[in-house]
């Protein structure tokens, strides 16, 4: 750039100037208003909005899924969409260092490489043209980071559109308006304009296009829990599930009956003070993580054992131990394990049953132990599952075994053999619970709780 | 005669400070006509200085370490008065920030102002948009929590595929091979003492490069 450019360039800032206004108060006015609007957003998007929660870091659980914060989804998908390219998508750090860092070069670099004086948008149809189609590209990236590569039928046509949209477009109109920039010269503004409009046209047709061949998944939505009443009773339905079994539902057992491979093996009261004052909350999430296995007790952490919990969860069967049986610690008030049954009203599963059963039957019940093969983790396994599949669970019927065994009857074959025995094996279910499976089961059990509206208690 | 005891207390602090010159230089300047577009690099000022004071509240509370992190951010969000605002603030304030630096950086790419005599602002202010967004990353690991511990590990994970570096630039974020209590440790100190330092020096920068040359026209037919 020559001096008179450089002259030139400065005179006409000063014109500029002459009929231009104040730094204060003209633009410090607006500057306020802006910072006061953002202010306004942030008290609003904090207290509306909130703060998405996750549960703590877990190292063990390497079965999450990543992501990262929104600004990298872009360079998240176009990573996955790079890596879906046969051969080259083995070498992944040229997507991941070598573009970004380019990319990253060419812009600081900016002003020595576009070194024209000239500043009017029609003068500048190359730069102006580039990063147009790169802004949409990361904006089509973002919207498409969670829509999956691959169909559920294995085919690569969702990935293929997208990287079409998001890459393969756009990598063609750099091109088509380098030539046309270095062609046509002075006269490539419009060439350059309609090709930029077109481009985007069809990147977003092709987004729209992968979006309503092959829509999101459905995710399941992950409750965490953040007050100490919830936290208590989270932990207190992994305990039943995974501690009852051998420590009792008060957590006194100090000799095992009726546990397979564990019968007669001793372990300490975990609720007496011997163990709560002498172990504190770090230790105690360790031995549930690690197990004793000198003594029988199997580990419950993911990190060794498949099936088992995550740091966090394990932290609350400590949190509830800690409240229902340490007397330094006071209980908070609880909510019901399920809502209290009006006189005519009939429970119905999703909001009755499935936490009684969480909560009492599910430790045996369930995939993986000897329970007659009868399962309660679903509705349709509670109805018909296991070798007494016929007789569990009888619609109507005071005779079903189920309705039998926790009320404390034995049941017995023809030659007298033991089927089942009185259930749960220890202790007996609180009575509003065995009313409420009774009123469950005589009235047909229903599923939901519009089901079981449309039904009423015969009251005596 | 109150009025006076005021005069005198300005014009003894003018002499010392040189309070009008500074009227003068930074604040009674021309400037050619602006819109709302301008506003953007005084909005991300805002948000930094924001960012700043949120941040060193957080930090009475917020301890660095994998056992307590987590629970410390439970106890700001549930039981200091007001510190789920703080923290609201301050967790949109830094996607805001990200979102307000870009688009600043893409005004000043539509109308050319990084052209002559604004080359070493617009240099600065790439820096600032890679440290903010480095601000980010860091900052996402600090909750301790499932999300942002996954997504440091893909993310330093991508950073050491660099060739022949790789693994010297995956060890030195990490502190280690693994992801563990030194990664943390160096992600805090890198998040409120070594980013903003540079941050804060560079905006110095930026805005002494800002007043020099004033804030650039929008172009027209004759640029």
């Amino acid at each position: 750039m020559n001096d008179e450019t450089k002259q030139q360039i400065n005179q006409k800032y000063e014109r500029e100037l002459q009929r231009g206004e104040r730094f204060w108060p003209d633009s410090i006015f607006k500057d306020a208003i802006m910072a006061l609007a953002i202010f306004i957003l942030l008290v609003l998007l904090a207290t509306f909005v909130g703060i998405h929660d996750s549960p703590k870091a877990d190292p063990s659980d390497t079965s999450y899924v990543p992501r990262p914060e929104w600004y990298f989804l872009f360079l998240f998908k176009f990573l996955a969409l790079y890596g879906q390219i046969p051969v080259l998508g083995t070498i992944e750090w040229i997507a991941a260092v070598l573009i970004p860092g380019v990319a990253i070069g060419l812009l600081t670099l900016l002003p020595f490489i576009d070194k024209s004086p000239r500043r009017y948008y029609a003068k500048r149809a190359l730069p102006l043209g580039i990063m147009g189609i790169m802004v949409l590209g990361f904006v089509l990236l973002t919207m498409l980071a969670d829509y999956p590569t691959l169909a559920s039928d294995g085919s690569h046509l969702p990935g293929i559109l997208q990287t079409i949209a998001a890459i393969v477009i756009p990598l063609l109109a750099y091109i088509i308006f380098t030539v046309m920039a270095y062609t046509l010269r002075e006269r490539a503004a419009r060439g350059i304009t309609v090709t930029a409009i077109l481009s985007g046209v069809l990147m977003t047709g092709f987004t729209v296009l992968a979006m309503v061949l092959y829509p999101l998944p459905v995710k399941e939505k992950v409750e965490v829990p953040t007050t100490l009443v919830d936290q208590i009773m989270v932990g207190q339905d992994f305990y039943s599930l995974h501690c009852l079994e051998c420590h009792g539902d008060d957590g006194s057992v100090t000799v095992i009956e009726g546990v397979e491979g564990l019968e007669g093996a001793f372990t300490s009261a975990i609720s007496s003070r011997d163990v709560l004052y002498t172990v504190n909350d770090a230790s105690m999430s360790e031995i549930i993580a690690y197990g004793r296995p000198d003594s029988g007790m199997p580990p419950l952490g993911k990190a060794y054992n498949p099936e088992g919990l995550t740091r966090a969860e394990i932290d609350y069967i400590v949190i509830f131990m800690r409240h229902a049986w340490d007397d330094r610690f006071e209980m908070p008030e609880i909510k019901p394990l399920f809502p209290p049954l009006a006189d005519t009203e009939v429970p119905s599963y999703d909001v009755h049953i499935a936490p009684i059963v969480k909560r009492y039957c599910l430790s045996c019940h369930r995939p993986g132990k000897d329970s007659n093969a009868y399962f309660m983790d679903t509705y349709e396994n509670i109805l018909d599952s296991g070798d007494n599949a016929d007789m569990n669970v009888i619609a109507g019927d005071e005779n079903g075994y189920l309705l039998l065994t926790i009320q404390g009857q034995v049941i017995l074959d023809e030659t007298g053999q033991e089927i089942s025995g009185i259930m749960p094996p220890k202790g007996t279910l609180k009575p509003d619970v065995i009313d409420a499976f009774r009123r469950w089961v005589l009235m047909g059990m229903p599923r939901t709780a519009e089901d079981a509206a449309g039904l009423a208690w015969p009251t005596p | 005669m109150r009025s006076t005891l005021w005069k005198n207390i300005f014009a003894w602090l003018d002499e010392r400070l040189g309070l009008n010159d500074m009227y003068k230089n930074v604040l009674d300047r021309p400037e050619p006509l602006g819109n709302w577009w301008n506003t953007l690099g005084s909005a991300s000022l805002f948000l930094f200085l924001l960012q700043g004071a949120t941040g060193i509240f957080l930090t009475v509370y917020y301890t660095p370490s994998p056992d307590h992190a987590y629970d410390s951010i439970q106890y700001i969000m549930n039981e200091v008065a007001f510190g789920w605002l703080i923290r609201g603030i301050h967790h949109w304030g830094a996607s805001l920030m990200v979102l307000v630096v870009f688009i600043h950086m893409l005004r000043t790419f539509v109308t050319a102002s990084y052209k002559y005599p604004r080359e070493l602002t617009w240099l600065v202010g790439i820096g600032l948009l890679l440290l903010t967004v480095a601000m980010g990353f860091t900052g996402y690991l600090l909750p301790w929590h499932q999300m942002a511990y996954w997504a440091t590990i893909v993310g330093t994970q991508i950073a050491g595929s660099v060739p022949f570096l790789g693994d010297f630039i995956l060890q030195s974020l990490r502190g280690g091979p693994d992801l563990s209590a030194l990664t943390l440790q160096r992600f805090f100190a890198a998040h409120i003492w070594i980013l903003p330092a540079l941050l804060a020096a560079l905006i110095g920068v930026h805005l002494y490069l800002i007043i020099k040359h004033g804030e650039s026209h929008f172009p027209d037919k004759e640029d």
